[in-house]
């Protein structure tokens, strides 16, 4: 393993393949935690690590709370709603009173894209991007590429399927750049409303017919439709996006044999994929949770023990 | 049903030629110079002319809702009397045609007399309030080759932005009635000498061609198809001709009254409200520009805006009185005196405008041309025949046209829908 000396994961756009791999492969040593008797090591013990999420989140936070405490670390919870920024503190200014206690490392959460840069400057600690507006949501993807891994034994030459609002996920773009690094080639499929202008040029093809799509496909990422996106008309009804859209028992008899279907959580069941599919997909899918804690303890572990520099 | 039609000057969009054609069914089975075949009627059009029949992108059907100012039947029956064999109605009804049901039905109401292939225009926003989009997949499928909230234009740049992009998955051409309402407010008249002279509430020409600016930018920066409706104006022109140019994917179409009448004529007229149009008569320069515009191809389509409106209405005076003319039975006649006995266009040119461009543009398949395999839906016209436009020369249930009283040459002899004759002048007079 080659040594670890990234102070941030801000995104997969800024690892390199090894690093991806060095990730991935510690994480594998650490899902093993998870499985004994007593789940924890004193890999962090020491170190604060503070949850600082501005935005709404439970699986993501509860995730590296735990993934946290499984690695000793002492681990501050901070949301938004809960502080005192509702009473006009700026964000800078929570970072720089948090900056106080000496923390180790900081996992934002925030709703303003490629932000955390700016952040990262007024604090020594590291920062561990737990999804950042638009821009990335770098574990979800490292977990998403543990889990086909893990099921496909390789992350090259395989067909990346990412299916819905293209647009505001911050999943499909940390997905975009993490695949394609271990060359396997990436399709999103939406309506064209909800593919970034000029997405072209990020190197993932551009489908509007999942049927067609569906076919090549030995992965299928679901995203989750967002109801209020009708209303401001990024498509005319839920009723004619899940008809072009949403996994069904028919479209996936077009699929290989062996496709599988990842799901970053939660899924609205009959609006992207089809409540029928429940027992077969939901697996999976609730696998991927188990993945995301051992990706997220690799992260912290990683650049919480990483070796620093002057 | 074999139908031989004999002698015929045939006018294609490339080519004028004599020759003859044998239709069976609904399609064209042979073209050439003679036919011995027996055919069960037969037709001599010796000094006749055969075009494709015409097909109009622009026509208002009433249906449903004012189907006391034209219902599914009159509108095809005035249709094919002015030798069209397909018609875009637009969706602008009461209720609006903004779902696959409205749709399916017209298709269905029209196809029990099956004078015509209707293609009804479904409205982009749903009860055309501009706000949410309508399921252009559903439309598609239904038979809506088009989108539009013809009436108005797309207020918000947004959400013609999202229809753009949503159009380009469902396959489907966004069209824009191109009009900024905020310059437009209640105004009749073209604003000019004449609407300051009379104190008429005016529209500036800008109304116009300030959405078709905006249009053809969001067309270009979207990369996406969008043709713009009733092209009237010199600007508007100007603008779509310097967007072809640069590749822009726009394509647009005029109406024979823009290349035929100007404010003058209205004012001539008494302020009739039969001379109100939307948008309305320009001056001279318009005329002109339309003309070189259809000349030099940056008009693509001719299409009639065909907007039958009762006499009750169109009575009104002029600011009270509703937009719009009937014509479909007079555009062909129209289009031959003005532009093509005046040696603006050739015959072919005529035959691109009125049925061949809008196939291509909607997208139809087989229709537009003669030729072998192709839909035998036909015209006959007889140009020399001068005839005066009376209420008589319309099938519609409405009567406001501009052009009763004038003298034009061009007259629909024979219209052939499917191969099978819909429409045949001897038999109504």
């Amino acid at each position: 393993m080659d040594a670890w000396n990234k102070k941030h994961i801000l995104g997969i756009k800024e690892l390199d393949r090894s690093e991806i791999e060095t990730i991935l492969s510690l994480a594998q040593s650490f899902k093993g935690i998870s499985k004994r008797d007593v789940k924890k090591v004193p890999a962090l013990r020491g170190k604060t690590i503070v949850n600082l999420f501005f935005e709404n989140s439970t699986r993501t936070r509860t995730s590296f709370e735990l993934a946290a405490k499984r690695l000793s670390a002492d681990v501050l919870n901070f949301s938004a709603s809960a502080s005192s920024l509702n009473k006009g503190e700026t964000i800078i200014d929570t970072i720089k009173t948090l900056e106080a206690y000496h923390p180790d490392i900081f996992v934002v959460r925030i709703g303003s894209s490629a932000s955390l840069p700016v952040l990262a400057k007024y604090t020594k600690a590291s920062f561990v991007n737990a999804g950042d507006g638009k821009n990335e949501h770098p574990t979800q993807a490292l977990l998403d590429m543990f889990t086909v891994k893990e099921v496909f034994g390789t992350l090259e030459g395989l067909n990346i399927l990412v299916v819905g609002d293209i647009l505001h996920s911050r999943v499909a773009r940390s997905d975009i750049f993490g695949f394609t690094k271990f060359g396997s080639p990436v399709t999103v499929c939406a309506p064209p409303t909800l593919v970034p202008y000029g997405f072209e040029e990020i190197g993932a093809a551009i489908s509007y017919d999942l049927d067609e799509a569906i076919e090549k496909a030995d992965v299928i990422i679901m995203l989750r439709v967002q109801k209020e996106r009708q209303s401001s008309s990024f498509f005319p009804t839920l009723r004619e996006y899940a008809h072009l859209f949403a996994l069904t028992p028919e479209r996936m008899k077009k699929a290989k044999k062996n496709v599988i279907v990842l799901h970053p959580s939660p899924v609205n069941w009959d609006e992207e994929i089809c409540s029928s599919l429940k027992e077969k997909l939901h697996p999976l899918i609730l696998k991927q949770a188990e993945n995301g804690l051992a990706i997220r303890m690799a992260a912290l572990f990683l650049v919480g023990t990483r070796k620093r520099t002057l | 049903m074999k139908i031989l039609i004999k002698n015929a000057t045939i006018v294609n969009p490339n080519k004028v030629f004599k020759a003859s054609i044998l239709i069976e069914k609904d399609r064209i089975v042979s073209l050439a110079q003679r036919i011995r075949t027996k055919a069960d009627k037969e037709i001599d059009a010796e000094g006749k002319y055969l075009f494709p029949g015409f097909i109009d992108m622009h026509a208002h059907f009433r249906a449903p809702g004012r189907e006391d100012e034209e219902d599914i039947f009159t509108g095809a029956c005035a249709a094919v009397r002015g030798g069209y064999t397909a018609v875009c109605c637009m969706p602008n009804t009461n209720p609006a045609i903004d779902n696959e049901a409205r749709v399916r039905w017209l298709i269905e109401e029209a196809q029990k007399d099956d004078l015509i292939d209707l293609f009804p225009a479904g409205a982009i926003t749903k009860e055309r309030a501009g706000r949410e989009l309508t399921e252009f997949v559903a439309l598609k499928q239904a038979g809506a080759l088009l989108v539009t909230d013809d009436g108005s234009a797309i207020k918000d740049p947004l959400i013609l932005r999202r229809a753009l992009e949503y159009s380009k998955m469902a396959k489907i051409l966004v069209a824009e009635h191109c009009e900024e309402h905020a310059l437009t407010q209640n105004g009749s008249l073209r604003e000019g000498f004449i609407s300051s002279k009379y104190g008429i509430a005016a529209i500036p020409a800008i109304a116009e061609s300030l959405v078709v600016a905006r249009d053809v930018e969001l067309a270009r920066y979207l990369n996406a198809r969008i043709h713009l409706m009733h092209i009237s104006t010199v600007r508007s022109i100007e603008i779509i001709k310097r967007a072809k140019k640069d590749g822009v994917k726009v394509t647009c179409e005029t109406c024979p009254h823009y290349f035929s009448l100007t404010v003058d004529d209205a004012e001539a007229a008494g302020f009739s409200g039969n001379f109100k149009v939307n948008p309305p008569l320009g001056d001279k320069k318009d005329i002109e520009a339309v003309k070189k515009a259809l000349r030099d191809g940056v008009i693509d389509c001719i299409s009639t805006d065909h907007a039958p409106h009762s006499p009750a209405e169109k009575e009104l005076p002029f600011e009270e009185a509703p937009f719009g003319f009937v014509g479909l039975e007079t555009a062909f006649a129209v289009s031959y005196t003005n532009l093509v006995k005046s040696k603006i266009l050739d015959l072919k040119n005529l035959a691109q405008k009125m049925a061949y461009n809008p196939a291509r543009v909607l997208g139809l398949e087989n229709r537009g041309k003669i030729a072998k395999n192709f839909k035998a839906d036909l015209v006959i016209v007889d140009l020399n025949r001068q005839f005066k436009v009376t209420e008589k020369t319309f099938a519609s249930k409405s009567k406001n046209s501009p052009f009763l009283g004038r003298e034009l040459y061009g007259a629909i002899e024979t219209t052939i829908h499917n191969g099978r004759i819909v429409y045949s002048a001897g038999a109504d007079e």
